[in-house]
């Protein structure tokens, strides 16, 4: 899953930014909202953490434009005043939900695994497809109830799918939904995670569509 | 109280006004009043006199010596016919005066004095001139006299006659009371007249005051921001002056609130960075510092919150002008948590009179406070609720002073155990640390509620929930 995280403040910034990697997710930063707008318009994010108050363009500005150029990826804004005004107008622009600073990194994470479950329409955190167990809680994976190890690009190349049950993904889908823009991609290596994932995990599980993609076989 | 009551005429202008203008003008017009008719008199008077000496004219002009040296008038050429008139107001007589200075009264006399004489003291008159008396005449009548003394030219030895006609005074008394009662009776309706018309100017001179004062009004049930209007132009400047006061108060108001958000802003984002490295220290190995630094950042978070919400309604609390639309922020805020909620199976369900019926009247305060009430009410109860969020929303009964809108909030969760009713609107007390949140939101809306005037209640909804009253004044 990839986050587009916009901040401002680069402690905060870079502290988000090891929380949400730590959890597994491909960050993109930014720390003005032209910046912001152009990342967010341009690449598929599967979530934005947008702070309201930003340089060069505020963030609702920001959201604004998104919407009414059709992305809808889910965002949660961060607001550091108590107001309510502030608010309504993020929702009433288009975000998913708000956070209100200061906040603890759990609530941040949890917020917005709900906001990607929601979005592709999952209603528990805990996904599985048949035996296959993946708590986006935990960010653990467990096939018929015994733990299996992954890595975090395995890890991130399995959520994925998991959160698109039964629909083929392409190999670039999921290049850019698992790494970040400054990270050097080839979608060659995705080929790589997908023999190892069928390696741990039963081989038939994820199967390919040829000249299409990967489909999560679902039923089992 | 006694000085208020002894003060109070005074302190109405329009008394004041009254009062001084009707008695200048009584005063003015009994001054007049005593003027002309002493005016009158003296006229009436001098026209009697007038009158009186034409008819001593007469009498001298009829005065003649007969041949027996017996003076005669010859009665019959005097034209009045009151000469003959017993008692008719109208005498003459004529008396002879003797070198010596003898007076021998009453040697001839008008018809009119019929058995009574005109007394009349010795007096030294040149010759031809005339003199005027007033004395007692027959009947106890007042009378005007004019005496001549004349010396007929062929008569012989130093012997004069004194020629004496007399009025009755009754005439110009009568005049001078009739006319002093139709002066007076005039001189009222004046005076009435003139009440009147000062009673209308003070009322259409004042009623930019009294405008001034129904705009005042306004703008205290917070209907209007600042007087409206065109006033007189020694008003203009006193209502100009009053709404800069006004406009400058809001902005004062406005920039001090500004100001608590920045600060409020400028705290939090350095705390959250504390926060997040005390969580991210934390998730490696146990750290009391860290445990400390979390504690320190949510407690300071508390302070922030609480004192930010109290700046600003001690800022905001009496500041005329204040309205906010009810409905409309109530729909903002319940557009807010439907989307925030929306991965929950969870229904917030808005009733209000004023969404169906067109129904004006709106929350006497500021947006920001009731979003801040509201917002934490519904917050909290989206929060414990299991499906269902109802919000019902009933207008001020008019009856009601001081007017009151009231909110009730119910939830379908598990409540608050009735012990812990009153504990939950303190300060900082919070029940469940599992479930995100400052823990001061019923606090804050209680002492938000409480400096409005209105009150808080919370109680045992009938579906086991949370039920929160809000009542607030309405304008």
């Amino acid at each position: 899953m990839r986050i587009l995280l916009v901040e401002d403040e680069p402690t905060l910034r870079q502290q988000l930014r090891l929380s949400l990697q730590e959890a597994g997710y491909a960050v993109d930063e930014a720390d003005n909202g032209i910046d912001a707008h152009f990342m967010g318009d341009t690449e598929p994010f599967d979530a934005v953490v947008l702070d309201l108050g930003l340089p060069r363009l505020d963030g609702l500005s920001v959201l604004k434009r998104w919407r009414s150029s059709g992305r809808t990826m889910p965002v949660l804004i961060l607001t550091a005043r108590d107001n309510w005004n502030e608010k309504v107008a993020g929702i009433d622009a288009g975000a998913d939900d708000y956070l209100t600073k200061p906040f603890h990194t759990e609530e941040l994470l949890a917020r917005l695994r709900a906001l990607i479950r929601r979005a592709n329409g999952l209603a528990s955190p805990v996904l599985s497809c048949g035996d296959l167990v993946l708590d986006t809680r935990s960010a653990r994976v467990t096939w018929q109830g015994s733990p299996v190890t992954l890595t975090s690009h395995e890890y991130r190349v399995l959520e994925y799918l998991m959160h698109r049950p039964g629909s083929v993904v392409s190999r670039t889908e999921i290049t850019e939904h698992i790494y970040a823009q400054d990270f050097d991609r080839d979608s060659n290596t995705i080929e790589v995670f997908i023999v190892r994932l069928r390696k741990k995990l039963p081989a038939a599980l994820i199967e390919t569509v040829r000249g299409q993609g990967y489909r999560l076989a679902s039923g089992k | 109280m006694p000085q208020a009551l002894l003060r109070w005429p005074w302190a109405s202008l329009r008394v004041r006004l009254l009062l001084a203008t009707l008695v200048g003008l009584a005063v003015a017009l009994v001054l007049a009043g005593f003027l002309l008719q002493d005016l009158f008199q003296e006229h009436v008077r001098k026209q009697f006199q007038i009158s009186l000496t034409r008819q001593l004219d007469q009498v001298t002009a009829r005065f003649t010596l007969n041949p027996e040296a017996a003076p005669t008038v010859d009665a019959r050429a005097l034209s009045d016919p009151r000469w003959q008139l017993p008692y008719s107001g109208l005498y003459w007589q004529v008396d002879k005066v003797s070198p010596d200075g003898q007076y021998r009264s009453a040697l001839l006399r008008s018809r009119s004095l019929w058995d009574s004489t005109l007394h009349l003291s010795h007096d030294t008159l040149a010759d031809g001139a005339v003199h005027l008396h007033e004395a007692n005449g027959p009947q106890d009548s007042k009378l005007l006299l004019l005496e001549r003394t004349v010396q007929v030219a062929e008569q012989h030895g130093d012997i004069r006659w004194r020629l004496i006609v007399a009025a009755d005074l009754q005439e110009t008394r009568l005049a001078t009371q009739n006319f002093r009662q139709v002066l007076g009776l005039s001189l009222l309706t004046l005076f009435v007249l003139l009440a009147l018309a000062t009673v209308a100017q003070l009322w259409i001179g004042l009623r930019p005051l009294r405008e001034m004062q129904r705009g005042l009004k306004e703008v205290q049930n917070a209907r209007l921001p600042n007087l409206q209007g065109q006033f007189p132009s020694e008003i203009q400047p006193l209502v100009n002056d009053f709404n800069r006061v006004l406009d400058q108060n809001r902005t004062v108001v406005e920039r001090a609130r500004t100001q608590a958000g920045n600060l409020a802003h400028a705290l939090k984002t350095p705390l959250s960075v504390l926060d997040q490295a005390a969580s991210r220290e934390l998730n490696q190995h146990e750290s009391d510092l860290a445990d400390l630094v979390q504690e320190q950042v949510a407690s300071a978070r508390r302070h922030i919150d609480w004192h930010l919400a109290r700046a600003r309604v001690s800022a905001t609390q009496r500041l005329p002008g204040q309205r906010t639309a009810v409905l409309q922020t109530v729909q903002g805020l319940v557009r807010v948590m439907e989307r925030v909620h929306a991965g929950r199976d969870l229904t917030i369900d808005l009733q209000s009179a004023a969404v169906t019926a067109e129904v004006t009247w709106y929350f006497a305060g500021e947006e920001q406070d009731l979003q801040e009430m509201m917002g934490n009410l519904l917050d909290n109860a989206c929060k414990w609720a299991r499906h269902r969020v109802a919000i019902s929303i009933i207008s001020p009964s008019p009856s009601t002073t001081p007017l009151q809108w009231c909110c009730t909030i119910t939830d379908d969760g598990p409540g608050i155990a009735d012990t812990h009713l009153n504990a939950v609107t303190h300060r900082g007390v919070r029940f469940d640390e599992a479930v995100p949140g400052t823990g001061l939101g019923l606090a804050i809306v209680q002492e938000l509620a409480e400096l409005y005037g209105g009150r808080l209640e919370l109680g045992r909804a009938t579906s086991g929930g949370l039920e929160a009253r809000l009542c607030l004044p309405a304008t």
